[in-house]
């Protein structure tokens, strides 16, 4: 049983920046559903007021223009990402991520902003943003801020949301489009588990950047590597950028080990 | 909350709690009991249903979002007092034994062979990758997958032999 709560649906976006200014922190915003819902069961969250999105006009669909680049809205769900012929020809690596995030039936729910704002350290969705240079789009009555994601996250399940805030756009740059790169996810089983590592890794004009899930107190960027960067120094700066820890999915060293792993099998696939 | 939605075709009016989930909703307010609650928080997929054209796991929605939508759950896979082809397929290869997750695997599967009609073995594990069955074993509901699209050829005599 869920502890109760006030379940609002607005059906524009000055109706919910209405909500957000007056409820602030005791609301939730609700999309997908499949952390929230699971949260609030547990009792780690308790809101006064659950504020549904789906029903606001515009909040829907992804869109792709060579202004704006790829867009998602607060809905767009992963396996909406994932069935995008754009995304599947232009960017492999997001649907890389996509693709290893839960199962089927969540991703028809959950959706890739609701990903991000969870800030949980093992986000599938963070790594493929932070390689591609995305922005969040942050919108409050105050208007809104943009900013990149290596500056979204600031802890574990933190970011620098205000309570009166929601993030309404991602934008991933027409620039990124192209862009080779992958995505390599420890697991303890072959089907649907959280990450005990996650490892983007994506090859841009001659630079190279390398994304860690499960690694930091915050998904991890390190940006801006030579393309032609011998192996073992790319391990070594992904090491320093990272800090991982021992909990219940396996040990420290484990982690420092299969983050080399993966660095150096992704380098061999993205470079051939 | 009042809320309307179809489930399996027919219509309902009710009112509902805000916090209660789509899952407690249709077991306990509908009856329809055929949807399990196994773990509650989006693993195993006992509870998975199709919620608008789209499989879910019913214990991560609220009923109120639900409200003008539709539903279909594993009750309305029998029509007319006949099993569907899924559903006949696993009676046939054993792709059952207590039961528990079949609702919610028949339904994945439904799912699966509507965008990929001829699934591989590694395309079916990948599909019910979000439904856990703990005690048939996954070789026959495999078998059952492969039967119902059509490509295990004989099998069922085989079984009945």
């Amino acid at each position: 049983m869920l502890q109760s709560f006030r379940y609002m649906a607005p059906r524009t976006r000055p109706e919910l920046l209405d909500l957000l200014a007056e409820y602030g922190s005791r609301a939730k915003l609700l999309a997908g559903g499949t952390d929230l819902l699971v949260t609030i069961r547990a009792g780690v969250h308790k809101p006064e007021v659950v504020i549904d999105l789906k029903k606001v006009e515009g909040f829907s669909g992804l869109s792709w223009s060579q202004t704006d680049g790829l867009v998602f809205r607060p809905t767009t769900t992963i396996n909406e990402v994932l069935q995008d012929a754009r995304v599947r020809k232009d960017y492999p690596l997001l649907a890389a991520c996509a693709h290893d995030l839960a199962s089927y039936q969540v991703r028809n729910r959950a959706t890739v902003i609701g990903n991000v704002v969870n800030a949980s350290p093992c986000s599938d969705m963070a790594p493929a943003l932070l390689c591609l240079g995305a922005t969040a789009v942050l919108s409050s009555k105050s208007g809104e801020r943009r900013v990149l994601f290596q500056d979204f996250f600031i802890g574990v399940k933190r970011t620098i949301l205000r309570p009166e805030e929601f993030l309404e756009r991602i934008e991933i740059p027409a620039a990124s489009a192209g862009v080779k790169g992958d995505y390599r996810k420890l697991k303890r089983i072959q089907g649907h588990d959280l990450g005990i590592v996650g490892v983007a890794v994506a090859l841009k004009g001659g630079k190279l950047n390398i994304a860690v899930s499960s690694a930091a107190p915050t998904p991890v960027l390190v940006q801006g590597l030579d393309a032609g960067i011998a192996v073992e120094a790319a391990v070594e700066a992904v090491a320093k950028a990272t800090s991982p820890i021992s909990d219940v999915r396996c040990t420290k060293e484990y982690r420092e080990f299969m983050i080399g792993t993966y660095v150096r099998r992704l380098l061999q696939e993205v470079r051939a | 909350m009042k809320i309307q939605l179809t489930v399996n075709g027919s219509r309902y009016e009710k009112d509902v709690e805000e916090n209660r989930t789509l899952l407690r909703f249709l077991r306990e307010d509908l009856g329809f009991t055929g949807t399990k609650e196994g773990c509650g928080a989006g693993e195993c997929g006992a509870c998975t249903v199709f919620f608008n054209g789209k499989t879910v796991n019913a214990c991560m929605v609220l009923a109120v979002e639900a409200d003008g939508g539709s539903v279909e759950t594993i009750e309305g896979e029998v029509k007319d007092g006949k099993f569907s082809v899924i559903q006949e397929a696993f009676d046939r290869n054993h792709g059952l034994q207590c039961g528990f997750c079949t609702a919610g695997m028949i339904l994945s599967v439904k799912e699966l062979l509507h965008r990929n009609p001829k699934p591989t073995e590694d395309q079916i594990k990948d599909g019910l990758e979000g439904n856990f069955c703990r005690c048939t074993g996954y070789t026959q509901i495999i078998e059952s997958v492969l039967d119902a699209s059509g490509q295990l050829p004989k099998k069922g005599e085989l079984h009945h032999a």
